[in-house]
């Protein structure tokens, strides 16, 4: 048997793409069921297709008496069931011959689920723990002398895979089952109720402790075996990992992981249970046995009709949050932020204009500068820087410069070099060509 | 006297003290399903009764398994349920006494609740109940408006009070102090005389006596679960 891992949207792809569906009439499901017992009582490895059509006659005469049992609709149930897998034909012959059919696997696990009540008992879970920690420990031994992936294959993955899976697959399809009964216990428990208020108290408590006692042995045995399960399965997973064994020490996990989820199912419901029985005892002693007449219901429903008419109102103490008052701050308050208002407008002053602050006019010196045609502005700005006061010649550079330009027709370069004209100002200059003016 | 407290001071160093004070000072009910704080209860009682005793308030215990604090003074602040939590709070407690409820271990749906009332009081006269003050109730839309807005609060304030744990949008669960809702039908002694004695101990409130603030229209106030309003 081998494992592959399932990508589950290539699965539910492939089963959307062939449609696969059932649809099994009770008429059906009493057919498979007549034929799996019938294989039960005689021994029966297949049926011959005269055996399916007494069998269809008998089931159809119980399950629609009035009916007219014929061979054509015994055809076509046989046909409609084999078309959905349910029955196989097993005879390997063409369509002429009488067939031999048998019930296929998703037959007999649907009839099985209907027939069969697999029990979770404290004596059902035993005997498959059990038979799991056997299996495990032939699996452990087989691994100590295992040498070789055959004998790995053989000996521990394909063991560990069918035989203690299946194992504990039945524990976990009969804990599935104690699931439904704890349902249908609950179920049972309001059923009761409903019947006979008061004379249910016993019948329920029983029920209820039934419950109780199963799911508190059964997590016994789960605590008691589990962990001498999961020590055999590690034991095994490290004999797997020292002989670099890697598939059997994957399964040896993937056991384990198994198991670890029944251990956890058992605790869960025991959780589950404890807290649903609590419920019940309380509303068995607080409700049903203070009004065993079961008069306050009724009451009670009178009380509403009747309350728009005469409303009334509980009173219920109603005291507000503490109000919290901010701690003191022992800074001092800080004033907020903000500038002294006052008009920010300056009063107009006279002043005496730039040409008077330059001394002599700078255009007069520029233009007497251009006439020894100097080569470039830096020799004017020179010339003419020499005879401004100096607080002056920064201010003064830029007109000069001003001046030449309008004076003359003065060539830039790209990279104008730069040229000191005075103690403090350097200027970029531009070359003046003589007779420019 | 208890073993686990000799002295009130013992009771007030518990941890455990703050938080069932507060809560038991804002309404809340504590029934076993609280565990720790219902535990705390029974075991300061004898020193907690004196205490809330001195704030003109009595620490009621009922044997149902439930503690409430009850003002009967003016020192402590107290509110009266709403019509809509006192009508939502009856049908949850005759949902709590019915049989279909522990098959679901005292599971019910917000849709359940609204049909059992529904059926016990038609419409009409419920969003009446639900908000007094309106004149108008021609509109079947805005009638069942009413009632959905005012029983989704009422269910809001209930859970905050400890009658009911609010699970999820669907699911409620049902908790004993409900029961207090079915204590004007509870006695041997007839109705009206048990009313009568729950008026006097200051439990009811008939609205002639205390008229309950209701708003007139609009929306349902949005308050806090954890804060009934005022």
């Amino acid at each position: 048997m081998t494992e592959s891992p399932r990508d589950p949207h290539r699965l539910l792809s492939g089963l959307h793409r062939d449609r696969v569906s059932l649809e099994l009439t009770t008429l059906d499901l009493c057919l498979l069921a007549a034929l799996h017992l019938r294989a039960e009582q005689d021994g029966l490895p297949s049926f011959d297709e005269e055996l399916v059509f007494d069998v269809f006659d008998q089931v159809s005469s119980l399950v629609e008496p009035g009916g007219e049992p014929s061979k054509k609709r015994a055809t076509h149930t046989i046909q409609r069931l084999r078309s959905q897998r349910m029955l196989a034909r097993v005879d390997a012959t063409g369509i002429v011959t009488a067939g031999e059919y048998s019930l296929t696997s998703l037959g007999t696990v649907i009839v099985k689920s209907f027939l069969e009540e697999e029990e979770l008992t404290r004596e059902s879970l035993s005997l498959l723990t059990g038979a799991v920690i056997a299996s495990l420990a032939r699996i452990r031994t087989a691994a100590e002398r295992a040498g070789g992936e055959a004998a790995w294959r053989s000996e521990v993955v394909a063991p560990l895979r069918v035989t203690v899976s299946d194992l504990v697959g039945g524990i976990e399809r009969r804990q599935r089952g104690l699931d439904g009964q704890q349902e249908e216990v609950q179920r049972r428990v309001g059923e009761l109720l409903q019947a006979d208020w008061f004379g249910a108290v016993e019948s329920c408590q029983s029920l209820l402790e039934a419950m109780a006692t199963t799911l508190q042995e059964l997590n016994e045995v789960l605590l008691r075996d589990g962990s001498h399960i999961q020590a055999l399965l590690q034991e095994i997973q490290q004999k797997a990992a020292a002989a670099e064994a890697a598939e059997a020490e994957e399964t040896a996990q993937r056991v384990g992981e198994q198991v670890d989820r029944i251990a956890a199912w058992g605790a869960s419901r025991q959780e589950a249970w404890s807290g649903y029985y609590q419920y019940v005892h309380r509303f068995l002693r607080d409700v049903v046995r203070l009004d065993p007449d079961r008069a306050l219901s009724q009451r009670l429903l009178e009380q509403i009709r009747g309350f728009p008419s005469r409303p009334f109102a509980f009173a219920v103490a109603a005291e507000s949050r503490i109000r919290l008052l901010r701690t003191v701050s022992a800074k001092g308050e800080r004033p907020p932020v903000g500038r002294p208002s006052y008009d920010r407008e300056r009063e107009l002053a006279i002043v005496a204009s730039d040409d008077t602050n330059t001394g002599p006019n700078l255009e007069e010196l520029v233009e007497e500068a251009l006439r020894e045609e100097p080569s470039g502005l830096a020799l004017v700005t020179e010339r003419v820087l020499t005879r401004v006061d100096e607080s002056e010649h920064y201010r003064s550079a830029g007109r000069i410069a001003a001046l030449v330009a309008k004076l003359t027709t003065p060539r830039s370069e790209r990279e104008r070099p730069w040229v000191a004209v005075s103690g403090e100002v350097e200027i970029e200059d531009w070359k003046l060509e003589s007779g420019s003016r | 006297m208890s073993a686990r407290f000799a002295t009130l001071e013992e009771v007030v160093s518990d941890p455990v003290f703050p938080e069932v004070d507060v809560a038991l000072r804002r309404g809340r009910h504590i029934d076993r399903e609280d565990g720790e704080w219902y535990a705390f209860v029974v075991d300061a009682q004898d020193h907690l009764e004196p205490l809330y005793r001195r704030y003109g308030c009595e620490l009621v215990t009922q044997s149902d398994g439930y503690f409430y604090l009850l003002p009967t003074g003016d020192q402590l602040s107290r509110r009266h349920l709403s019509s809509g939590e006192m009508l939502v709070g009856q049908t949850l407690a005759l949902q709590y006494l019915d049989p279909a409820t522990v098959s679901s271990g005292g599971l019910v749906t917000r849709e359940q609740v609204l049909t059992r009332l529904g059926g016990l009081v038609p419409d009409r006269d419920l969003a009446k109940a639900l908000e007094p003050r309106r004149k108008r109730f021609d509109d079947e839309r805005i009638v069942h408006e009413i009632i959905r807005k005012r029983v989704a609060e009422a269910f809001r304030h209930l859970a905050s009070l400890g009658f009911i744990d609010v699970l999820d949008e669907t699911h409620l669960r049902l908790r004993s102090p409900l029961l207090r809702f079915a204590d004007p039908v509870r006695g041997l002694t007839g109705a009206e005389a048990a009313m009568e004695r729950l008026i006097q101990r200051g439990e009811v409130v008939e609205p002639e006596e205390d008229a309950e603030p209701e708003e007139e229209d609009g929306e349902p106030e949005e308050n806090d679960a954890e804060e009934p309003s005022e």
